[in-house]
């Protein structure tokens, strides 16, 4: 859930995407400013937090790392419910990492806070040379489902804190006269109900 | 193949990382290599401590040699508690099991371990039911062969405990593939579950020979551990995920409740917890000690360890005011468990006593609602995409 006080913001963001997609690595490189050439599978999921100032304000991002495998898929809902932000990672040597990702939107529609700020990454951009997924098909998608869409390098750090910049931006602020119980954003998923603060997407 | 036998004191710098600890602890000081070649960053204390432990462990070690001496070679092989009490009426057998029992929880010397697991667990019986060449005939039968299973290891082989001196060589990683890719064709409906690779890889470490950490890694999955912990949307580990937040609740409800107003699932940290049994969040040590017991006392010990977790930190868990500060305390807790007494003392003496028989009653009460659950998850993803775009604008 994102919520408000002052100019600060606490946002809980999850990565989700296939196994190997380099969701990790997003994370180390955006938190730490490292790349591991092999970063340890992940299971269940790993937990972060980093601060990010955006204009006026600063955004405290509580990450969740998840585990890719398709069968951990049942643990998903746990970190995503009431996440104020996703990034959905696919890679773009992997066509088959991409239709998981296409999976991850569909279901996060569904199932994930109405107000979730969304991104699609596409990571391993670094290597060109063995890409199965373009650019063009990527942004199509993301622009009809109302993401916004990066190509990424964990490795090279090509647009990694970008991806995280746009979501802190993106983030529905508080209007400055709101009452401050209206300032917590939905934290339950699906349920209908707290459509009221606008979406950014 | 790599051993225990470093006994080389603690060496600082070394160029090798256990990643899950290395790359969470904030704060380091020293780097330094523990019983079982990982090299574990914390400070000068921990340090200090480690070098205690294996003064334990070597004192722990003559203790097993005198009643070696004093009941003959293998006395603990041919004891079990419950055989011990159901079968047999024989005095000693009683008293030897009790004997065992109290050993084992006090750690089993790192040299006896390969043999007193494989016989304890029962590997050594899944084992003798079938030829000799069982294992053999299966990576032969396997090789080669390609599919979804062998594709994910492959890719977990470099990812498992990087860094390691021997897990992370070309012999390390062809050893670890043949017995995950080998049990992947033996039980197809397990195939490959990302978790087992650092349990088998930390199996290899201590069995020194490939096929007894086979045996060992099927004697879990299929006895030791409850059902479908790995497999079928891991409902199994979402039963043992219900059943250790009841416990919890149970046994320590102050905590409970201070995390409950947090809104803090504790399957957010356990869920590793109970799929790696705790290798990636344990000094190797520590982890090893916990496995002495699981294999003797069986499943239900990774939930005394896991609440003796929770317990030990309950002051300061109470002081926490946010979700991330709670994984912090449990995070820190863990990686700086370096004195497996300190876990093992709360987990058998202070958590209160729990039986296997319980816990099977409250897994039992939990698999409906985790089906349900599941089936429902499902069912819901796949209903009509009607409401679909109502999420967005
Ligand atoms: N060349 C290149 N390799 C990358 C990049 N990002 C990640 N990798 C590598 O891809 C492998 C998988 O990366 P992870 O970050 O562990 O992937 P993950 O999505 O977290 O995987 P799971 O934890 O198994 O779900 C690692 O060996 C990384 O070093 C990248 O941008 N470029
Ligand atoms: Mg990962």
């Amino acid at each position: 859930m994102a919520t408000i006080g002052h100019n600060n913001l606490n946002a809980k963001l999850v990565l989700l995407g296939d196994m190997g997609a380099g969701k990790s690595s997003l994370v180390l490189r955006f938190v730490k400013g490292q790349f591991l050439e092999f970063q340890e599978s992940t299971i269940g999921a790993a937990f972060f937090s980093q601060t990010l100032a955006v204009n006026d304000a600063t955004v405290k991002f509580e990450i969740w790392d998840t585990a890719g495998q398709e069968r951990y898929h049942s643990l998903a809902p746990m970190y995503y419910r009431g996440a104020a932000a996703a990034i959905i990672v696919y890679d773009i040597t992997s066509a088959d990492s991409f239709t998981r990702a296409k999976k991850w939107v569909q279901e996060l529609q569904k199932q994930g806070n109405p107000n979730m700020v969304m991104a699609l990454a596409g990571n391993k951009a670094d290597l060109e040379e063995k890409r199965k997924v373009t650019a063009e098909e990527a942004r199509a998608y993301a622009e009809e489902n109302g993401l916004f869409f990066m190509e990424t390098s964990a490795k090279t750090a090509a647009n990694v804190n970008d991806v995280f910049h746009e979501i802190a931006k993106r983030l529905p602020r508080a209007q400055p006269n709101q009452n401050p119980a209206g300032m917590v954003l939905v934290d339950r998923p699906a349920e209908g109900g707290a459509r009221a603060a606008s979406c950014c997407s | 193949m790599f051993g225990t036998q470093s006994q080389k004191d603690l060496s600082l710098e070394t160029p090798f990382s256990r990643q899950s600890i290395h790359t969470r602890r904030a704060k380091i000081t020293v780097k330094f290599q523990d019983l079982y070649g990982f090299t574990v960053e914390g400070n000068v204390d921990d340090a200090n401590i480690l070098n205690e432990v294996r003064e334990k462990v070597r004192q722990q070690g003559k203790a097993w040699w005198a009643l070696e001496a004093s009941k003959g070679a293998n006395w603990y092989l041919q004891t079990h508690v419950s055989s011990a009490l159901k079968s047999s009426l024989k005095f000693s057998n009683l008293v030897n099991a009790i004997t065992l029992k109290k050993l084992i929880r006090k750690g089993i010397p790192p040299v006896l371990r390969p043999k007193v697991w494989f016989s304890l667990s029962g590997a050594a019986k899944k084992k003798s039911t079938v030829p000799d060449s069982y294992y053999n005939d299966l990576i032969i039968a396997v090789e080669g062969k390609v599919t979804p299973a062998t594709k994910q290891i492959d890719h977990d082989l470099p990812r498992t405990f990087p860094g390691h001196p021997w897990l992370d060589t070309p012999e390390g990683h062809a050893s670890l593939r043949r017995v995950l890719v080998g049990y992947s064709f033996r039980d197809s409906d397990v195939g490959y579950c990302q978790g087992l690779n650092y349990v088998a890889a930390l199996l290899l470490l201590v069995m020194k020979t490939e096929e007894d950490a086979f045996w060992m890694l099927a004697v879990l999955l299929e006895n030791v551990l409850v059902n479908d912990c790995y497999s079928n949307n891991l409902s199994g580990c979402h039963v043992e995920q219900r059943v250790f937040n009841d416990l919890l609740k149970k046994k320590c409800p102050s905590i409970y409740a201070h995390l409950e107003a947090l809104e803090f699932d504790v399957s957010l940290v356990a869920t590793e917890w109970f799929l790696c049994l705790f290798s990636k969040s344990l000094p190797s040590e520590t982890t090893l000690r916990v496995w002495d017991v699981l294999f003797y006392e069986g499943a239900k010990v990774l939930f005394n360890v896991a609440l003796a977790i929770f317990k030990m930190k309950e002051e300061e868990l109470l002081m926490t005011q946010y979700v991330g500060d709670v994984i912090n305390v449990i995070q820190n807790t863990t990686h700086h468990l370096f004195d497996p007494d300190d876990l093992l003392t709360v987990a058998f003496d202070k958590v209160g006593f729990m039986t296997s028989t319980n816990i099977s009653k409250e897994r039992k009460k939990q698999e409906p609602a985790v089906m349900a659950e599941l089936d429902q998850r499902l069912r819901r993803l796949n209903s009509s995409n009607l409401d679909v775009n109502s999420g967005l604008t």
